[in-house]
């Protein structure tokens, strides 16, 4: 794709995040374009979650500039719910909601916020349903089913909402390693069908096969960034090096 | 000593006359004091200090006095204060019913409140942080995730909280009604024979707080469905 | 409060009453509650069930009834035997002092015998398997393992329980003991002024209150420093 007609999805200009005195992100800047799939990497504590996080204002930065699909993100936001349907988010954790099945958990937030009617958000559900391929889990509640499976449903019922833009944090980190090719394989699908994506991991397979950006952080910095076959066989900066060393190396 | 067994058959149903007393101020001070509890609740955790410091002092000083005296601050204490007599609150208040309802539900509001908000702090926040990337907003959020996760959350310790308040209803009798309790009281002043009727309404009273054990472990049971592994 | 003026020095009294209730009450509730928990975790089946039914009951029903039957029961007991010795004798009761602080006792043991054998189970079974694989004799690891866990686990509920003591104390007054609620309605009786005496015993109960809360919180803090490390 070429620069000319790169239509941004999410822009951050010097972003700084503040815990307390402890600073987070330091200025960090980056852009997407629709379409693109962005992998960031990094050591534990080095602010990838919290960049994604920002995103959609699960965290509020402190300094610069955050807009997303032409929503400005700083200071007071009027109707943060409007930005948070178009950007759909994937945790670590799942955190589908224990008391909803399977089905219900896709449906509420179709039923809530966009108001349409419960025939149609069946219907949709189950579409996503069969498009991470457990639609026989429907009528079952999160806690029956297995770490990929409650994964994928996480995943569909971020499609739900139509966004356009999705975020993965850490999607597979909390997966028994037998499970994690199953999400990634959804990912991968997503990926294909031209989806914006944010994805947190250090599944650096995914990372070179889907990704058009590699972002490495560390220390809240923004360390190195690039396409994938330049970031993996030509890292320049020394941290960069390290890191994928030690990720590589077992 | 003897048993005297036809006292008790004698004083048993004489104090059940008094039960729907216990249940008209346990019911009725239960749902004033959960609806209590849940608006305490909203304004502590309002986000804002103005409202929430008031609540913490009314839960402190509720919680840490007893309720035998708040009846009695209630009950014969108000009546000293004009504006209370010159209140329209005055048709409840100066009724021993009215006073016992409004004590016990200001007390057991205080302890809910307390109950309820563990509840929600034990809701996983990764849960509500999911429902507001999907764009619902914080008052949906509070209705549809937060609070039936909190409910079933909180189940034991409500459950708790019912018995002790059944057990409070037993000092309305100290202010002049005649509850199971203030039945029993009298016909031992009659017949001064503690053992036979004290008995006999403990017993009463372990039935009701059995039956009220039984109904909220069924209705949990029902309510964690969802946690259950089998299908 | 002028009108308190010249009560101080009673209500000082009566404040020392409800201090003393409350520490001889307080040692009977460790004793019941170690014996509890002992009983229920014992391999002994009448033990046991002797145990849960001495929870059962005494955690289910008023605590106003189980003092009434204490003190009334208990003067039937001593009247029967005095008047063994001496037909002349009409009536002989407890003290109300020892019937109270027995009665609240038996009634918070209760409680503290499922926090105590809650306490004993919490404790992880690991660092037990540690102890002994180290080593350590049966005592040794009861002592320098078991106990330090268990009290860690048992505070915060048995700092409930401590509030709930010292509150029960006011129940007392029914029974005649002198203490604060009693000081106020003599107090009443000379000033007419509910109002006012019965705040005082309030602010007395909520002083009393805040002094076990502070305490609690401060062993807490002790009992969990090992976690700050960290922080």
């Amino acid at each position: 794709m070429s620069k000319a007609d790169r239509q941004l999805m999410i822009e951050l200009e010097n972003v700084d995040k503040f815990f307390g005195s402890f600073q987070a992100l330091k200025g960090v800047n980056l852009t997407v374009g629709k379409g693109e799939k962005v992998v960031v990497c990094g050591p534990s504590g080095s602010g990838k979650s919290t960049l994604i996080r920002c995103i959609n204002r699960l965290e509020q930065h402190n300094n610069g500039k955050i807009v997303v699909n032409g929503h400005e993100l700083t200071g007071a936001v009027k109707d943060i719910d409007a930005v948070r349907r178009e950007v759909g988010m994937v945790f670590q954790s799942f955190n589908l909601f224990p008391h909803l099945t399977v089905i219900d958990n896709l449906m509420l937030a179709p039923k809530l916020v966009r108001k349409t009617p419960k025939a149609e958000n069946r219907k949709k559900a189950m579409r996503l349903l069969e498009r991470v391929k457990i639609p026989e889990q429907a009528d079952k509640w999160p806690s029956q089913l297995s770490g990929g499976q409650q994964q994928r449903v996480a995943i569909a019922r971020a499609l739900c909402m139509n966004p356009e833009i999705i975020l993965f944090d850490e999607p597979t980190s909390a997966l028994d390693p037998e499970m994690i090719s199953e999400v990634l394989d959804v990912m991968i699908d997503l990926a294909r069908e031209g989806m914006t994506m944010i994805c947190v991991s250090h599944e650096m397979g995914f990372a070179r096969s889907v990704a058009d950006n590699v972002v490495f952080m560390d220390e809240g910095e923004i360390v190195e960034s690039g396409p994938p076959g330049t970031f993996f066989d030509n890292p320049k900066n020394d941290r960069t090096k390290l890191f994928l060393k030690q990720i590589l190396s077992h | 000593m003897s048993f005297d067994i036809e006292l008790i058959l004698d004083s048993i149903p004489k104090m059940l006359v008094g039960i729907g007393l216990t249940f008209e101020l346990l019911f009725l001070s239960l749902a004033l004091g959960t609806a209590l509890g849940i608006f305490l609740l909203i304004l502590r955790i309002s986000g804002r200090w103005y409202l929430a410091a008031p609540t913490m002092v009314y839960i402190y000083i509720f919680r840490g006095t007893p309720i035998l005296v708040q009846i009695f601050i209630i009950y014969y204490g108000l009546p000293q204060l004009e504006f209370v007599r010159d209140s329209i609150f005055w048709p409840i208040l100066k009724e021993p019913f009215g006073c016992a309802i409004v004590a016990l539900s200001l007390n057991t509001g205080a302890y809910l409140s307390e109950i309820f908000r563990g509840g929600v702090l034990g809701v996983d926040r990764g849960l509500t942080e999911a429902a507001a990337a999907l764009g619902i907003s914080v008052r949906q959020r509070f209705i549809y995730i937060t609070s039936p996760i909190a409910i079933r959350l909180c189940l034991p310790a409500y459950s708790n909280d019912v018995v002790s308040l059944m057990k409070s209803t037993a000092l309305a009798s100290t202010i002049t009604l005649l509850d199971m309790m203030g039945i029993a009281r009298t016909i031992v002043a009659e017949t001064y024979a503690p053992y036979e009727v004290f008995i006999s309404v403990m017993v009463i009273y372990l039935v009701i707080t059995w039956a009220i054990q039984r109904t909220f472990a069924w209705i949990e049971k029902r309510m964690s469905r969802h946690v259950r592994r089998e299908a | 409060m002028a009108a308190v003026s010249g009560w101080w020095d009673d209500f000082f009294w009566g404040s020392l009453v409800v201090v003393e209730l409350f520490f001889v009450a307080l040692i009977m509730t460790v004793l019941f509650g170690l014996i509890g928990a002992g009983a229920k975790l014992s391999n002994s089946r009448v033990a046991k069930s002797i145990a849960s039914g001495y929870t059962i009951v005494f955690r289910g029903t008023p605590e106003i009834l189980v003092l009434l039957l204490f003190y009334f029961g208990s003067a039937i007991i001593l009247t029967a035997i005095a008047q063994i010795f001496d037909p002349e004798i009409k009536f002989v009761d407890f003290p109300p002092f020892w019937a109270g602080s027995f009665a609240i006792a038996l009634i918070i043991g209760s409680y503290a015998t499922e926090t105590f054998r809650g306490a004993f189970l919490g404790v992880d079974p690991g660092q037990i398997e540690a102890a002994r694989a180290l080593g350590l004799s049966n005592l040794q690891t009861f002592i320098y393992v078991r106990i330090p866990a268990m009290w860690r686990l048992a505070l915060p509920p048995f700092g409930n329980h401590m509030l709930s003591l010292v509150k029960d104390t006011a129940l007392v007054a029914i029974i005649g003991l002198e203490e604060t609620l009693f000081v106020a309605e003599q107090a009443i009786a000379y000033t007419a002024k509910p109002f006012t005496m019965y705040i005082v015993v309030g602010a007395i109960y909520l002083g009393f209150s805040t002094i076990i809360t502070l305490t609690v919180m401060g062993l807490e803090r002790y009992a969990n420093r090992h976690l700050e490390v960290w922080r």
